[in-house]
């Protein structure tokens, strides 16, 4: 269960006539458990046309999504509902400014849950749940969300979603436009949520950090196509960097120029910054 | 959403993408004024010859021109059918009575029934509306046994008849006029010339620079805002919001998650750019140089002075006549 793309290609339409293929030929298996992964690619490779088929908000033009078992291709039959694959995949936009609009932070985060069917009461006790889940607390409740802060925001809107209670969690860039501290929090908040649940989250971001630190797989999409799906830890090799323009983690910078300043290569490759200490202990001092 | 394009400007080559923004704009008016002007058939005849000239010199395509007269279909049949049955002077041409009786009417029921069963494998589907309806007028018209529930006299007279024309060739002209410039001007063009024309109206304190501004700025944000709402939609969408089925209730909740976003976003992004513009020194109303400039060429002369010629030969041909 969980998503699979097979042999999966999208393309838009351009100014001059032409067609700009998004992505091609992707074929990627993603489980609904366990599953803490970063999609990464520069601005334009593909990502949210990507994601936007796992929330099957556009099907396939060529290939085939299947989606906790329902199948979607082009040209499948007009009745099959898109609708519940989108409380089972939750997808969480860039900016919180394209879904928050009612008057009240708690009746925006029940808005999704009500369009799927739960009962008010009940939406009202998840949206209590989730706004202390995403770190804020229940006096915002009441607010209006157009008078919090880019991340108070941002965080309202990942309530909005969590509400729902998806299988699957999806996070356009859920990090960018916020201060380091910020980002941290948010990061942890997915990675507890990840533990507690089980559920797997998918993570769109430019940062290699969270790459490196947090991710247990990493997805590549490079001009459209997907170049690499394995561990983060082996991604960054010299010649993928070279090749997909990636930035390296900060931990491998830090690991790289001791290196180059001892003139001395360490065993391996460090998965944490105590990682790392030890390594420098043992093999460089 | 990348496929928008504002306006209907299509590249070319033809004498009418050398003119001036504002030659094109006056030689519209002038020709327009003239549709008006003119109350002969054979010189309504002529005004029509005219704009066929202009559109095969000009190198436009005829079926976007037919395009551009889509619109207005509707409101051309309205006119047609009321100018036929409502104006009774001049000469009689042809009258006839509309029964409705007890046998024609379960006919008549029985022929909208199938129209409508039958409208959905149809490709034309305006023309067959048409068909059936001037259907069930012969009908009502010819075939009339049994009781007589209500009947009506249909007359029609030359002067319906010619005044049906006239309106026809009218808004035909003037819209075909309109989409000529739409199509053979860029939007921005089109703007710059407008605010050359209004500039005059500066003496009534009417600041056409402003007015231009607005509208450019409008123009430029149309594809801008479309892509945003289309970003909106899919982000409520998966949020459950299918804004494609649910009731009445439903739709009004589907619209409002569409547009406070949308008026939001536009507000913060309207101070946004006055900021930049502010921070680019715009200051309102005051001069400032241009980085596209029209130029008026000997084209546009010799237009404006045949257009003005037509006009004036209308004009003394009405007061002739």
């Amino acid at each position: 269960m969980g998503i699979q793309f097979k042999d999966v290609s999208y393309g838009y339409q351009s100014i001059e006539g032409g067609l700009f293929q998004a992505i091609k030929d992707i074929n990627v298996s993603i489980e609904s458990t366990g599953e803490f992964i970063t999609l990464i690619g520069e601005t334009g490779s593909g990502k949210s046309t990507m994601v936007q088929h796992m929330n099957a908000l556009i099907t396939p033009q060529t290939g085939s999504v299947e989606i906790f078992g329902v199948k979607l291709h082009k040209g499948m039959k007009k009745d099959v509902k898109l609708n519940p694959l989108r409380q089972k995949v939750g997808l969480v936009f860039q900016f919180p400014e394209y879904q928050l609009f009612e008057e009240t932070v708690l009746k925006d985060i029940i808005f999704g849950p009500k369009n799927f069917g739960v009962s008010e009461e009940d939406a009202v006790k998840r949206a209590k749940e989730v706004i202390k889940l995403v770190g804020l607390d229940e006096r915002y409740l009441d607010r209006s969300p157009f008078n919090l802060s880019g991340g108070e925001k941002k965080r309202v809107s990942i309530a909005g979603i969590l509400a729902m209670e998806p299988d699957i969690l999806i996070l356009d860039e859920p990090t960018s436009g916020l201060d380091p501290k910020g980002r941290d929090r948010l990061l942890d908040l997915f990675m507890d949520i990840h533990h507690k649940t089980n559920k797997t989250i998918i993570v769109i971001t430019h940062d290699m950090n969270t790459v490196y630190n947090y991710a247990s797989r990493v997805l590549v999409l490079n001009k459209g196509s997907l170049v690499y799906d394995g561990l983060p830890n082996e991604l960054f090799s010299d010649e993928n960097i070279l090749n997909w323009n990636l930035d390296l983690p900060d931990l491998l910078s830090l690991q790289k120029h001791l290196e180059k300043t001892y003139k001395k290569k360490l065993s391996k490759t460090p998965i944490s910054t105590e990682d790392l200490l030890r390594l420098v202990k043992e093999e460089l001092l | 959403m990348k496929n928008v394009v504002i306006g209907q400007y299509v590249p070319g080559q033809s004498f009418l993408y050398r003119m001036d923004a504002r030659s094109k704009l006056l030689a519209l008016i002038i020709l327009m004024a003239t549709a008006f002007i003119v109350q002969n058939f054979y010189h309504m005849l002529g005004m029509v010859i005219l704009v066929g000239f202009i559109l095969v010199v000009g190198g436009l395509s005829i079926t976007r021109i037919v395009r551009g007269l889509r619109p207005v279909l509707i409101l051309l049949l309205f006119t047609f059918t009321f100018q036929m049955l409502f104006v009774n002077t001049g000469d009689l041409l042809y009258t006839t009575d509309l029964t409705l009786s007890l046998y024609n009417l379960p006919i008549m029921l029985a022929i909208i029934a199938f129209w409508m069963f039958t409208k959905k494998y149809v490709k034309f589907r305006f023309l067959y509306l048409l068909l059936t309806i001037f259907g069930i007028l012969a009908l009502l018209a010819s075939f009339a046994p049994g009781d007589i529930i209500s009947s009506s006299r249909v007359q029609i007279y030359t002067d319906g008849v010619l005044g049906a024309f006239f309106i026809m060739m009218r808004l035909i002209i003037i819209v075909t006029l309109s989409t000529i410039l739409t199509l053979s001007t860029k939007p921005t063009d089109l703007n710059l010339g407008l605010e050359r024309l209004l500039k005059p109206l500066s003496i009534i304190k009417i600041n056409a620079e402003e007015i231009a501004m607005i509208i450019s700025i409008a123009l430029r944000y149309i594809p801008t805002l479309l892509d945003e709402a289309n970003k909106i939609m899919l982000a409520q969408a998966s949020r459950g919001v299918d804004f494609k089925e649910g009731k009445f209730r439903d739709k009004i909740m589907q619209i409002i998650s569409l547009l406070v976003p949308m008026f939001i976003i536009s507000f913060k992004r309207s101070d946004e750019l006055a900021n930049a513009m502010e921070a680019r020194n715009f200051v309102p109303g005051r001069p400032r140089t241009r980085l596209h400039i029209l130029k008026w060429n000997y084209v546009d002369t010799l237009v404006i002075v045949f257009v003005t010629i037509v006009l004036a030969f209308s004009i003394v041909l009405r007061v002739v006549f």
